[in-house]
């Protein structure tokens, strides 16, 4: 059985305890107490250190005193995609990235030593390095200090592991467990897309511009274990409208390389071996 | 205008009183933030790509001298490709966020990951690499000369230029094998003009040497000329990949960049040296000159390529429809 | 909660959150439901999917905005004009469910007919005694801030209210001793003084048209809002309204609620599943901290504090004062006497009083803000702040920190080191100045210690310790404990009387866990069994004693005892804690928890059922008589005698809810009716009426009475007004708080602080290009109290409305800054508090926080948020304890 998660956008209400569930399970540290402007979204994006990010996208073009009709704030809780062709694990030299049993992408981190390949060959731009310096010590007023923290944190790559520990006990995730209207689904892959294809053509019936995302692709990611329903287009949730296996134009380079070298050898061949004159 | 009383409890309530069911439309982007992660590659990563590049044309060269007929070449290149072979990993090493781990590289062998089969390949590299290094120090009697059995030639030498030939190029693919769009839309062109420019300066660089060695001037011309054929070959395929990136290419070919890059890669470390080439100027000042001008550019063209890559990271527009 | 009290007869949310999925229809005004309750939200999000429709009112396109269907852009301030006209509304189109209407409501009650109107009195009603008015008896009453009850005689400021009774008929009583007056009806309602018709003319003005130019929602919206209401009520249909701080946060807060009241009445929803008026209370255990309150007008259960004000000196006289002969008040003197019996335990006995006199009596306002300007004026002494900061979070905050700092010494006992507990050391402040000796004890958070908390469904739940606290942080339970175990010990050998009611208290919890008995933890155990009651065994420590089961067991003859007679029930024997109980269902859930009072879950059910107890509609059935087994079924505890068939006719003269017939639902009531007509009970007004906020940047569209005249006010330098229409102040300023942040709590979390790190202006477009501001720049915003700094957040959220008519017709912005802030933790920014003045509501001493105004500038503020606070004020605006005074009539502007 695969697992994964239906964010079901239309249900957010954008009030983050899934980013802090998320924190606080994983105890990952605060990020930084920057001030974006960027609407109520001070996260930005996930990260090395964030597992979960809720997004918040404003519209609002009604003129001062008409009837708002068409005011929009949608929110969206953003994570690790768990594709079923990641470019992370396929970047990764090391064999740190694994599909464990529950058809996640997870993160080994007692093996990952943080070569950082991972991070620009994600196509969603989620997994990124986690700094030495950024854990700290958290609770040190009773004594307990963080070296748990640095083992399994500091200087290797970090993302959503889909609760890996949790979900080995039989628990549900940590954001899907705090998300209180059920935006964030937790579950069988399969019974997940079922259910938000039926989703999708409720909504659309009642006029909403609904559609799902990583459900049913043609790209060469393929489909996403962690899947969402959108109702406006990918790119203004930070999304790929055409995300693309990087691994995938491996094989064009090695051809073009080969053939380059091949050309300039055989000229070296004849600069340096043909009889001196 | 339509009674509102005549609403059922059912008619959605948002769009009615303004007679449209339209919702106002999203923002192209999300605040403009980059969508894809950059790399955290310094100068690290720079000095390998340009050092690496080296080395793998070392290795290349290493096959295509004749040792009978340049025979000091022959030699500088087995010391510079061991020299080479036994710097850059530490390079590496060092760039790892977990340098104590770097084994971890060895637990598998992945022919779909660029980053494992480079690290396989400087593996391999280093083997035939080491046994060139040992034969040629047993053969100059710095080391017991029953050593040279160590380096069958014909067996390690092939093996050298193939290996080098891999080691001067993954790196091209490494690279665009990433989201990043810059590196992704250059799936072809990059790999090979850095296989160009790591066989010039492979070229350049041991023809430093040879010249300030007091090496054969026979051997430095051959080098030269060469080295004229990977320049050219490596401008016309900058220039081709600039017209095929378009708008994607300019954090590479636009600004400051831009002219950085025309400036010491294209005119500097291309152009001036195969002008060089043809003058009737000769001595080993010229060639220190030609060579320091070639090893700058190929330093400037793997540090253009990394930031602009980096920066091409930045653009959500450009990140959102992905190269194939 | 008066506002609802007086309404339906309890101060409290009327139904559950869990009943919300069944609702057709939900208004969330005065709310941020979705921000500030967002795991109750969950059931209005499965309302929404069983298609119910959410319609959002608010000053701010908020997260609440975002999934509701209908959003109105309101005024902030204006919300009794836009309630007021879909009364309008329903009473012009005849909408109103009139069947429930007749049988449950005072509708068909007949006023007096020298009882004028706002109408009549531009703004007023008739009986105002003007503040000037000090010696109409001789006496100089001018120092009596009066709240409640509390005055014998109505005072300056206040109305006599003998004009707002109805017209009574005799009847012979139920035992033909003689007649008792009762209300003289018209259940006709043609009767031009019967209460429907003089709401009619009340609220004539308060037109589709008045909205658009006094609240600034266009007409479309608000008529298209007043038919869902009233297509989504009636026999087959629920609509549910859901309120919070923002209407409460106001000088006619409690009008605010009034007029939601009385549209829920008239929709027939009170009552019924998908109904109701869920008022959603802040915090997780506000509603406890008014059940066995930290109020200093309340006693446990809604008990009157005994007053000096009132002829209330013996037990007697004090029974007889607050004792309501009708409803289920008529059952007060058995809840007094077993508080008492709870309180003193054997030194309580028939020939004491039960020890009446040792409870003290309040003698004005003591709430807290009253109270912090006596401070300030060097009247109080010493001060315990128990988990709360004034000097960030409260009103006013500067001059309350200016507050302690006159003190003789102040404890402070809380979790974190507020601003508060650290006041000594704030900015612009030189410790060595400050002569107040500060003593900080740590407290334990909620895992940390076991006890009850009640949430906004009146739900009790049980939490056990789970984790020891560190160090020397003790529980809140035992920090009082101990010092009452102390201040016994100190005074053990007195003989001063005054001295009697420490010796006698009860102060006997022993932990049954023998760790815990070391620590020297008191059982919080015990203490619940002690609320919920028990019968008096003489020598027996309470908890040896037969727990009661019910508050029905209560007597009035020392015989019983309960600390808290609203909560009879959740102990009823020794082994059984309904508070820990945890087996949910799809529905009431009557086994997880235990809700007050009798573990009813939805208030005023019977009225879920028709006069002759039929459910009104199959759809909509919650509670119905059984005639077979002759008693209430359904999913609930019924909220009525169990056994009563609704055919039971009234019995006039009879005592408690016997005077009341099987068809009236408000037990609590004197006649057992939902009350249209409020006469008497509430300070400001029968009938809810618009005013302005103290504040505000436009006159009263409606009134020449700008503002509540009896709202409670100071004339002191150190609490300015803007004043209204003040043309330097020209922008609305609205409050409110954030999903991510409370207070310092949550400011000292990392994971919380990086979510809303900073203090922030939400601010029009339009404004900001008026006024050159960027997003992300800082901002000054600055009152006559003082000024704050926050980052811009420019956003088309906030829109600025139309209002007014004519020429006058303008563009007025409005300016959101949310409240969470303060210079201790990861996440700081200035206190909104700062800039807030103490302006009252009457009834319940409430501050106004939700409507203030201001101007805002480019730029951080270029000195300490308010430095004349801190200074001493003239003799002259020294009051006694910090009383308020009445605003009094407002003169028509020039």
């Amino acid at each position: 059985m695969a697992s994964g998660f239906f964010t079901d956008t239309t249900l957010c209400i954008g009030c983050k305890a899934c980013e802090v569930a998320c924190k606080q399970w994983n105890e990952l540290p605060a990020d930084g107490y920057a001030f974006t402007g960027d609407s109520y979204d001070n996260t930005g994006a996930l990260g090395g250190t964030t597992w979960r990010h809720v997004a918040f996208i404003e519209s609002t073009p009604d003129a001062p005193g008409a009837p708002p009709t068409m005011n929009r704030w949608v929110m969206m809780s953003d994570v690790c995609k768990h594709c079923t062709n990641a470019g992370c694990m396929e970047a990764c030299p090391t064999g740190a990235i694994i599909r464990n049993e529950f058809d996640d992408v997870f993160i080994q981190p007692d093996v990952c030593n943080g070569c950082g390949y991972c991070v620009p060959s994600c196509p969603f731009g989620v997994v990124d390095l986690i700094d030495h310096q950024v854990i700290q010590p958290r609770f040190a007023s009773d004594g307990r200090t963080d070296d748990n923290a640095v083992q399994t944190h500091g200087g290797v790559a970090g993302k959503c592991t889909l609760c890996y520990d949790r979900q080995k006990v039989g628990l549900v995730p940590a954001c899907a467990k705090a998300c209180p209207t059920d935006s964030i689904q937790f579950g069988d892959v399969d019974e997940l897309k079922d259910r938000a294809r039926k989703r999708v053509a409720d909504l659309q019936s009642r006029g909403v511009d609904a559609s799902l995302y990583g459900v049913d692709e043609k790209t060469s990611v393929g489909d996403l274990n962690a899947f969402f329903l959108l109702t406006g287009p990918p790119a203004a949730y930070n999304l790929p409208e055409r995300p693309v296996l990087p691994s995938t134009r491996q094989p064009a380079g090695y051809v073009s390389a080969a053939l380059a070298v091949t050309g300039l050898a055989l000229i070296g061949l004849a600069l340096f071996r043909r009889e001196s004159a | 205008m339509r009674e509102l009383r005549d609403l059922s409890p059912d008619a959605s309530a948002r769009g009615a009183a303004a007679g449209n069911g339209v919702l106002a439309p999203l923002p192209e982007t999300y605040y403009d933030r980059p969508l894809l992660k950059k790399p955290h590659w310094e100068w690290e990563v720079i000095t390998y790509l340009f050092l690496g590049g080296i080395m793998g044309g070392s290795g290349l060269l290493v096959a295509i001298t004749d040792e009978k007929k340049d025979p000091e070449l022959s030699r500088n290149l087995r010391y510079v490709t061991f020299a080479l072979a036994s710097t850059c990993p530490l390079i590496l090493v060092k760039h790892l966020g977990r340098p104590e781990r770097f084994l971890h590289m060895l637990r598998i062998f992945k022919w779909r990951s660029a980053m494992s089969m480079g690290v396989w390949g400087l593996i391999a590299f280093s083997a035939p690499v080491t046994a060139g290094a040992i034969g040629q120090a047993a053969r100059d009697g710095l080391i017991p000369r029953w050593l040279r059995w160590l380096h069958p030639r014909p067996l390690t030498d092939p093996l050298t230029a193939v290996l080098g030939a891999f080691i001067g190029s993954y790196t091209g693919v490494l690279l665009s094998a990433t989201a990043l769009p810059l590196w992704g839309i250059g799936k072809r062109h990059i790999p090979m003009f850095s296989a160009c420019s790591g066989i010039a300066g492979a070229c350049a660089a041991n023809s430093l040497i040879l010249a300030l060695t007091g090496g054969s001037e026979e051997s430095i011309e051959k080098l030269e000329r060469f080295e004229t054929f990977a320049a050219l070959a490596e401008l016309a395929l900058l220039r081709d990949f600039r017209r095929h990136a378009g708008s994607i290419g300019d954090p590479m070919f636009a600004g400051a960049r831009g002219a950085k890059l025309t400036r010491h890669t294209e005119i500097g470390g291309i152009i001036l040296p195969a002008v060089f080439s043809v003058l009737p100027i000769h001595g080993r000042w010229k060639t220190v000159v030609s060579s320091v001008l070639t090893l700058i550019g190929g330093y400037v063209l793997r540090e253009t390529l990394i930031e602009a890559g980096k920066n091409s990271a930045d653009d959500p527009r450009a990140a959102s429809r992905q190269p194939e | 909660m008066p506002g609802l009290g007086t309404s339906f007869g309890r101060g409290g949310a009327t139904t559950f959150v869990q009943d919300l999925v069944n609702s057709d229809c939900i208004l969330i005004e005065g709310s941020n439901f979705a921000e500030c309750h967002p795991v109750a939200f969950r059931f209005v999000m499965e309302a929404k999917e069983r298609g119910a429709k959410i319609i959002h009112v608010d000053p701010r396109f908020t997260r609440t905005s975002a999934v509701a269907d209908v959003y109105a852009p309101i005024r902030s301030g204006s919300d009794i004009v836009f309630l007021g006209a879909l009364i309008n509304w329903l009473l012009e189109n005849e909408r109103y469910f009139r069947e429930y209407v007749v049988a449950f409501t005072n509708a068909s009650y007949i006023v007096r007919e020298d009882f004028q109107d706002t109408e009549d009195l531009d703004g007023m009603f008739s009986g105002f005694i003007d503040p000037d008015d000090t010696t109409a008896d001789g006496q100089d009453r001018s120092k009596y801030a009066s709240f409640g009850n509390d005055a014998a005689k109505p005072v300056p400021g206040n109305y006599d209210t003998s004009s707002w009774q109805f017209e009574t008929d005799e009847v012979p009583r139920y035992d033909g001793n003689g007649t008792v007056k009762v209300p003289k009806r018209d259940d006709t309602l043609q009767h031009p003084r019967c209460v429907i018709n003089v709401m009619r003319r009340h609220f004539a003005r308060y037109t589709a048209e008045m909205v658009e130019e006094a609240c600034g929602t266009p007409r479309e919206t608000f008529l298209e809002i007043a038919n869902l209401l009233a297509d989504n009520s009636g026999r087959e249909r629920t609509t549910a309204f859901a309120y919070a701080v923002g209407w409460t946060q106001h000088t006619v807060g409690v009008q605010y609620i009034r007029t939601a009241s009385i549209l829920q009445l008239l929709l027939g929803n009170i009552g019924r599943p998908g109904g109701g008026i869920m008022a959603l209370r802040g915090h997780a255990n506000i509603q406890g901290a008014t059940d066995i309150p930290t109020l200093y007008d309340s006693m446990p259960g809604y008990l009157p504090m005994p007053s000096a004000l009132r002829n209330e000196q013996t037990l007697a006289d004090y029974l007889k004062s607050v004792t309501k002969p009708t409803g289920w008040w008529a059952n007060t003197p058995k809840y007094v006497v077993s508080l008492l019996k709870a309180y003193y335990g054997d030194h309580a006995t028939k020939d004491n009083d039960f020890a009446f006199d040792y409870l003290p009596q309040i003698s004005g306002d003591h709430s807290t803000l009253p109270t912090q300007i006596a401070m300030k004026d060097g009247e109080i002494k010493a001060y315990f702040v128990i988990g709360m900061n004034p000097a960030a979070s409260g009103f006013n905050a500067e001059l309350a920190r200016a507050a302690m700092d006159k003190l003789e010494w102040m404890v402070n006992i809380d979790a974190y080191e507020t601003e508060s507990a650290s006041f000594w050391r704030r900015e612009g402040v030189d410790p060595t100045t400050i002569g107040t000796e500060v003593f900080f004890l740590p407290s334990s958070t909620i895992l940390e210690k076991e006890g009850t908390m009640v949430n906004t469904n009146r739900l009790l739940q049980w939490h056990d310790k789970a984790v020891h606290a560190p160090g020397d942080t003790r529980s809140d339970l035992y920090l009082f404990h101990q010092l009452g175990l102390r201040l016994k010990a100190l005074y053990a050998d007195s003989t001063d009387p005054k001295d009697r009611p420490i010796q006698a208290m009860t102060w006997d919890y022993p932990h049954e866990d023998p760790h815990e008995h070391d620590l020297g933890e008191p059982s919080a155990r015990k203490v619940l069994m002690e609320v919920n009651g028990y019968r008096v065994e003489p020598g027996k420590p309470g908890y040896d004693c037969p727990q009661v089961t019910a508050f029905t067991e209560l007597a009035d003859d020392g015989s019983t005892a309960a600390g808290g007679w609203i909560y009879s029930g959740v102990y009823p024997d020794k082994q059984t804690n309904r508070a820990r109980n945890r087996t949910g269902d799809e529905w009431t859930s009557l086994d997880w928890g235990f809700a007050w009072p009798a573990n009813r879950r939805m208030l005023y059910n019977r009225a879920s059922a028709d006069p002759d107890g039929k459910p009104w509609s199959d759809r909509k059935t919650y509670m119905q008589w059984d005639e077979q087994q002759k008693k209430w079924t359904g999913p609930d505890i019924p909220d009525f005698p169990a056994t009563k068939s609704p055919h039971e006719p009234a019995k006039p003269g009879a005592s408690g809810v016997d005077a009341h017939s099987g068809a009236n639902p408000f037990i609590m009531q004197l006649d057992g009716m939902g009350a249209l007509f409020v006469n008497g009970a509430l300070k400001d007004g029968p009938l809810p009426a618009h005013y302005e906020p103290m504040e505000s940047v436009v006159g009263n569209p409606l009134y020449g009475q700008q503002s509540n005249p009896t709202l409670r006010e100071w004339d002191r330098d150190d609490n300015p007004y803007n004043g209204r229409e003040n043309p330097d102040y020209p922008y609305v300023l609205t409050t409110y708080r954030l999903t991510e942040q409370s207070g310092i709590m949550t400011r000292y979390v990392p994971w919380l602080a990086e979510l809303q790190p900073s203090l922030f202006a939400e601010i029009d477009p339009d404004l900001a290009v008026e006024k050159s501001i960027r997003n992300g720049d800082w901002v000054t915003i600055a009152t006559a109290l003082g000024q704050i700094e926050a980052r811009a957040l420019v956003s088309g959220r906030m829109k600025p409305l139309r209002i007014g008519k004519g020429k006058d017709r303008r563009l007025i912005h409005q300016i959101g800054v949310p409240y969470n802030y303060g210079s201790l933790g990861y996440a700081t920014g200035d206190s909104i508090g700062t800039l807030i003045p103490l302006a009252l509501d009457p009834n319940v001493s409430i501050h106004e926080a939700k409507t203030l105004s201001c101007t805002i500038r480019v730029g951080r503020r270029t000195s300490g948020p308010n430095a004349r606070v801190d200074e001493p004020v003239p003799a002259n605006q020294v009051s006694d304890w910090g009383a308020s005074r009445p605003h009094g009539r407002d003169e028509a502007p020039v």
